[in-house]
């Protein structure tokens, strides 16, 4: 692979999430057997801390999950958890099969976490690597907030 | 193979009268431990106690015991120890908590230490000796303290299997 060379424009723009953010962002629906039942915010929040602490205990259970966005009626909440806690949270959501004696299941939509996308081109550097985003100069260009 | 490589942590298991340790065999405190990783770590850490965790040894009279957990796990295990409040056996509740006082690859390892240990610990009793007899005895066991000797005795049986826990 040729050296890049700092003097030359790149034609993408390369930016470094090295963490960058300390959170993680779920977007999950909850489907249960009898799909008439409804659960509040605190009912759904509630139900995740006692998968956590099924799963991975009482460490599990201390984990910050904060409910941003709830949809009660199609039951579709955005979650929020800090990165180290993704795993945790994702594997206790799996393995939740049943709320109050009826059968339930997490799907998980959509995982993301927030970036920063910087107008114009950037020069190429050989100190970037992992968490790379690439965004083509052309697009436009926000700050993404899920 | 790698994944059959442990870390032995020698503990000692602190309780106000001595007396209650005699009380004490290796499933108690193996079920202590375990139950005490699952309160912790959920049923995730008590999968990975079920596999190849054991109490290797157990001295009832010191309170000094050696657990052995996976390598690639032990200190997700090691961090519910201090969680252990209690120990349960043969219908009494015994009160205490329990010191790591080593982490080891081998149990050879952990040996040496304890006869250090238990080297140091005789020392320090000198001093608290009330007369001459005692202060004697204490010399004399200063003396015994080697590999060659006592200690060896408890872990001749579980020499054997050190060759596949060496890494």
């Amino acid at each position: 692979m040729k050296p890049v060379d700092q003097k030359e424009e790149s034609v993408y723009q390369r930016v470094v999430l090295k963490n960058a953010s300390p959170y993680h962002y779920l977007k999950v629906h909850l489907v249960l057997e009898n799909e008439t039942t409804r659960l509040t915010a605190v009912e759904l929040k509630q139900f995740i801390i006692t998968g956590l602490k099924t799963l991975h205990g009482e460490v599990g259970a201390a984990l910050n999950v904060d409910v941003l966005k709830y949809d009660d009626d199609s039951l579709t909440a955005l979650l929020r958890v800090s990165s180290r806690g993704l795993v945790k949270l994702w594997s206790s959501l799996t393995l939740l099969g049943s709320y109050q004696n009826q059968a339930c299941a997490f799907r998980v939509l959509q995982v993301s976490r927030p970036t920063l996308f910087f107008n114009g081109p950037v020069q190429y550097s050989q100190n970037y690597h992992w968490g790379v985003t690439e965004v083509h100069p052309e697009q436009e260009t926000n700050t993404c907030l899920p | 193979g790698s994944s059959s490589v442990g870390r032995y942590l020698l503990c000692e298991i602190n309780v106000s009268d001595k007396s209650q340790l005699l009380l004490l065999d290796d499933r108690a405190v193996a079920t202590a431990v375990k139950a005490a990783v699952a309160r912790t770590h959920g049923d995730y850490g008590l999968a990975l106690c079920t596999i190849r965790f054991s109490v290797k040894y157990l001295n009832t009279h010191t309170g000094i015991v050696l657990l052995r957990f996976p390598k690639r796990c032990y200190k997700l295990l090691w961090s519910a120890l201090p969680f252990i409040t209690s120990i349960t056996t043969r219908g009494h509740n015994i009160p205490c908590f329990l010191n790591c006082l080593h982490v080891g690859g081998t149990i050879r390892t952990c040996q040496k230490f304890l006869i250090r240990y238990n080297t140091q610990q005789l020392h320090r009793m000198l001093p608290k000796c009330k007369n001459e007899e005692e202060k004697q005895q204490i010399r004399e066991a200063i003396l015994d303290c080697s590999l060659e000797d006592g200690t060896k005795e408890a872990f001749e049986e579980e020499s054997e299997s050190e060759e596949d826990e060496e890494e």
